[in-house]
């Protein structure tokens, strides 16, 4: 053979990268949609097999050329979507009035012991009920949309650039934060979205830098009744809050431990403090102004700067677009961004081989995420025997694969996001800028599998598209192959087998079918 | 993966023989070995409560002595009229009044200036290393709680030995010894209104798990079936608290309420450990009222019930708060507080030796301070967690329970009565 060919050959070789030979197609599709979606819902193994996994793949990577047809009549049954972020803060205020009202009722009549132990019930109900139409419509689009390599990095976006919405004003920014600021975003430029939750009222409240300023400096008279009254904790009197006189490190330190860097990511305190005041101004118009981004000049510290050897000077709000720019293309933030896509998509404790692709590719396109996603999938360590059924699902992904695998149409209520919530993971309701964990540490423990077993039971009750079928070694196969794709093991065949021996009903032999294999061990996995 | 295959002798609940590979399941089938049986009153608990998000120890326990206190802090120190005072330096915050007639009966200790010998001022990290016992180090993949489990096997294995109460395991208690989470006492279990159909799919659910899945999810399901049965003796359903003892409405109140339920219940706790969060105070903290002074008032109100309900009980009971760090000296721009460095502890219990502040006060004024900020550490918080553990709940080795480290019974503050 002439030497050319072989290279070709070799060239050609490395340049097809995919499933290895040892899996089936099924099984590869199996393993795509567990990872890049949310589970395969019925029939759907065999259809990405037919149409070509490694092609399905690159559709999903193209998320806006997806069709969804089905999606945006759903999303208009909920009216969160309807409000802007001016209309919520105007119900928000108004809401918060309301309760400052009955907490000086509340002490004046000698009740106040009761009222801090009970956030939330009265005026802020509706506040509570559109956080609940949040949840409930991330379920709905995870398990609806077409576009599930979309809905998958919104979660893990969301994580990664944690927001709590039980935050004050955050009860009304965090729905513009999720449409608006990283929806958008979840499959363009690592950079984009750094500077967007940067600039996000929603970013700037949670961390503290809206209230973050030059020591020393004052806004101009006019304004300064208005600054710092409106976005306080709302839990002081009135005339005890004050407004800001200095800087807040918290969105410093958070956006360089966990944002970008890394906790091990070589930064000092020092480097903390100067990032902080990089930062100061950035902050957020009152809520009758709209909640939106605001640089304010007059709260600016106007020195030089130093970050780790780059040298800031004044130049006002350019100063952090320039950082953002600068640490979104650090190697420590590819090697730490690219280790924790790699966790979310190969395997808690990722190999090498699949990280040094993902920031070989965020090098050479400039942190374009769907390059870096690409070199992940078709690394050899997405393939590997080591990874395939090797990641605990979280509650998400278990409630929402569930729902897909049994064919179920998930409502509008909250029903789902609550059986998410007492699984571990209320969505948005982590407080800690950490976000959710990844790991199976972190969700296998002996409480956390009984709440699993008790969604299953619940979930099988809804499980029409089964058929209810007489026999059981048919009704068990059935279940094996809309479950999972003809993978279950045989002991849990066999288990199943022996609990329907005396189960003559066979709409209550599909339940418990049902139930045991959602709620056994081979369902938990992906 | 490691498939792991697991054969069961059931006697009593405990499995008796196991064969697998995986390690962490290895270790933790070691546990169902036999143990001494303990009398289960006389049992010594340890319950610890964590105030994620770093407590201001200042304003927790308020050195009302210090001018330097009232220097820093012009729009939220606590006024020395408000504090209630322990001994004439030191008082407690005045939402915490409800335990200061604990204090007067000597089983309330604070310790004052803990916290770790890290510098780091990342909840995240600090956290970590708070949970995991060995500051500086993130490899560390287990807690020292679990170490603890792990290293003393003198108690009877019970599966409530260790419990976290919540939805998921804490850091603290991760590791190859059984430990349990508990959301909801009430509701753990499989939950189905017939007691037969609850029982056939246990069993189920049970077999399942006994023979297939990793090694985790095998272990950690063994864990929750064996607790499921020994809850179903305690029924926990009808318990009631003590006459005249009212809980705080919220999470705090109901979680005391419900490891005061399994004390009493006598299923072999030893050691429980729940979250208090909200202590995360960069903006309007307050003084005597506001934000922290809500949040003290619930813990204030939750410990002094839990003490009442447990009565006669708290004479093995040791309660301890512990927070990741401090927070600054000097108040914020914004009325708040943010990241230090020491902080302040509450130990509470029978065994405690109380009506004192422990630990060495290191001084506020700037050259006493940790890099010129925050309160300075004088006391490594594993000297007062090995002191408990030893002194307490009776460990042998803590060595092991601290990797790295020999807390040495010459920096014990004393906060248990010898």
């Amino acid at each position: 053979m002439p030497l050319f060919l072989v290279a070709t050959v070799a060239l050609l070789t490395a340049q097809a990268p995919g499933p290895p030979p040892s899996l089936t197609p099924r099984d590869s599709a199996f393993h795509a949609l567990n990872r890049l979606a949310y589970g395969a819902r019925p029939g759907e193994a065999d259809s990405v097999a037919r149409f070509g996994v490694m092609k399905w793949i690159e559709r999903q990577l193209d998320a806006d050329h997806v069709p969804d047809p089905r999606l945006p009549e759903r999303e208009r049954q909920f009216k969160i979507l309807g409000y802007d972020r001016a209309d919520l803060a105007g119900r928000y205020r108004n809401a918060v009035r309301e309760r400052q009202r009955m907490q000086r009722d509340a002490a004046a009549t000698g009740d106040s012991m009761r009222a801090p132990f009970d956030p939330g019930v009265g005026p802020m109900r509706e506040f509570r009920e559109l956080g609940g139409e949040l949840q409930q419509l991330a379920i709905v689009r995870a398990a609806l949309s077409e576009r599930q390599l979309r809905e998958v990095m919104v979660d893990f976006w969301t994580n990664h650039f944690n927001v709590f919405v039980g935050k004050g004003a955050d009860r009304f920014l965090l729905p513009s934060y999720i449409e608006e600021t990283i929806r958008p975003r979840s499959l363009g430029r690592f950079e984009d979205l750094l500077i967007a939750t940067a600039e996000s009222p929603a970013m700037l409240f949670y961390l503290d830098n809206a209230q973050s300023v030059a020591p020393g400096s004052a806004p101009p008279p006019p304004r300064r009744a208005l600054f710092g009254r409106r976005f306080g904790m709302n839990e002081m009197p009135e005339e005890r809050r004050r407004r800001p006189t200095g800087i807040n490190e918290n969105y410093a330190r958070e956006l360089l431990e966990l944002h970008t860097l890394g906790v091990d990511g070589g930064y000092t305190q020092q480097d903390i403090i100067e990032v902080a005041r990089i930062f100061t101004g950035w902050s957020i118009e009152p809520p009758e102004r709209g909640a939106g981004f605001v640089f304010r000049d007059w709260a600016h510290d106007r020195g030089t700067k130093h970050v780790f050897g780059v040298t800031f000077q004044d130049d006002g709000k350019g100063e952090g677009i320039r950082l953002l720019k600068l640490l979104a293309n650090q190697h420590a933030t590819m090697h730490h961004v690219s280790a924790k896509l790699c966790a979310r998509f190969v395997a808690d404790e990722p190999p090498d081989g699949c990280v040094d692709a993902a920031v070989a590719a965020w090098q050479k396109t400039r942190g374009d995420i769907r390059a870096v996603l690409r070199a992940i999938f078709t690394s050899p360590d997405f393939w590997s025997t080591q990874a395939v059924r090797s990641k605990v699902k979280t509650p998400l992904e278990f409630v929402v694969s569930a729902v897909r695998a049994i064919g179920v149409e998930p409502d509008s209520t909250p029903r789902l996001a609550q059986l998410v919530a007492r699984l571990g993971e209320p969505l948005y309701q982590q407080p800690a800028p950490t976000g959710y964990a990844e790991s199976e540490a972190h969700w296998v423990n002996s409480g956390a599998l009984l709440a699993r077993m008790n969604a299953a039971i619940a979930l099988a009750q809804d499980c029409a598209s089964i058929p209810a079928i007489d026999d059981h070694a048919q009704l068990v196969d059935v279940v094996d192959h809309q479950l999972f794709a003809g993978t279950m093991s045989a002991h849990t065949k066999s288990v199943i087998l022996a609990q329907l021996s005396d189960v003559t009903d066979p709409l209550q032999a599909r339940a418990l079918a049902v139930g045991l294999a959602l709620g056994g061990p081979d369902f938990q996995k992906q | 993966m490691t498939i792991s295959r697991r054969v069961f002798v059931k006697s009593g609940g405990l499995a008796l023989v196991s064969l697998g590979l995986d390690p962490l399941f290895l270790a933790r089938a070691a546990f169902a070995l036999g143990r001494p049986a303990v009398r289960p009153s006389d049992r010594p608990i340890l319950v610890c409560l964590f105030q994620r998000g770093a407590v201001d120890g200042l304003n927790m326990i308020v050195p009302h002595g210090e001018p330097a206190y009232y220097q820093e802090r012009p729009r939220i120190a606590i006024p020395a009229g408000d504090v209630v005072d322990l001994d004439g330096h030191f008082g407690l915050h005045p939402s915490l009044a409800p335990l200061r007639e604990l204090w007067d009966n000597k089983s309330l200790a604070a310790i004052h200036a803990i916290g770790s010998p890290d510098a780091t001022r990342s909840h995240f990290d600090a956290q970590d290393y708070m949970e995991t016992g060995t500051p500086g180090v993130k490899s560390t993949a287990d807690g020292w709680m679990n170490r603890y489990c792990e290293h003393d096997r003198e108690h009877e294995d019970t599966p409530f030995r260790a419990v976290a109460f919540g939805p998921q395991l804490p850091r603290i208690l991760a590791g190859s010894a059984p430990s349990l989470a508990i959301d909801d006492l009430q509701a753990f279990g499989l939950r189905l209104p017939q007691e037969a159909a609850r029982d056939r799919l246990t069993r189920a659910f049970e077999e399942l798990y006994d023979g297939a899945g990793t090694g985790l999810l095998a272990s950690s399901s063994r864990e929750g079936f064996e607790a499921v049965q020994m809850l179903k003796r305690a029924d926990p359903t009808q318990y009631r608290p003590a006459a005249g003892v009212d809980y705080p409405a919220g999470r705090l109140g109901r979680t005391l309420l419900q490891i005061a339920q399994l004390i009493k219940a006598d299923v072999g706790l030893e050691i429980a450990f729940a979250d208090c969060s909200g202590w995360d105070t960069h903006v309007n903290q307050g003084s005597s009222d506001g934000q922290l002074a809500a949040r003290l008032r619930e813990l204030g109100v939750a410990l002094a019930a839990f003490n009442r309900d447990l009565g006669e009980r708290m004479r093995n009971v040791v309660v301890l708060t512990m927070s990741e760090f401090g927070r600054t000296i000097r108040e914020n721009g914004n009325s708040g507080t943010d990241h230090g460095h020491a902080t302040a502890m509450l130990a509470l219990g029978g065994p405690v030796n109380g009506g004192r502040v422990l630990g060495r006060w290191p001084g506020l004024s700037v050259e006493q301070r940790f890099e010129g900020r925050d309160v300075a550490v004088t006391t490594d918080f594993r000297d007062l967690f090995g002191e408990i553990l030893a002194r307490h709940l009776g460990a042998t080795d803590l060595g092991a329970v601290f990797p790295g480290y020999t807390p040495s019974p010459a920096r014990f503050l004393g906060a248990i009565r010898g």
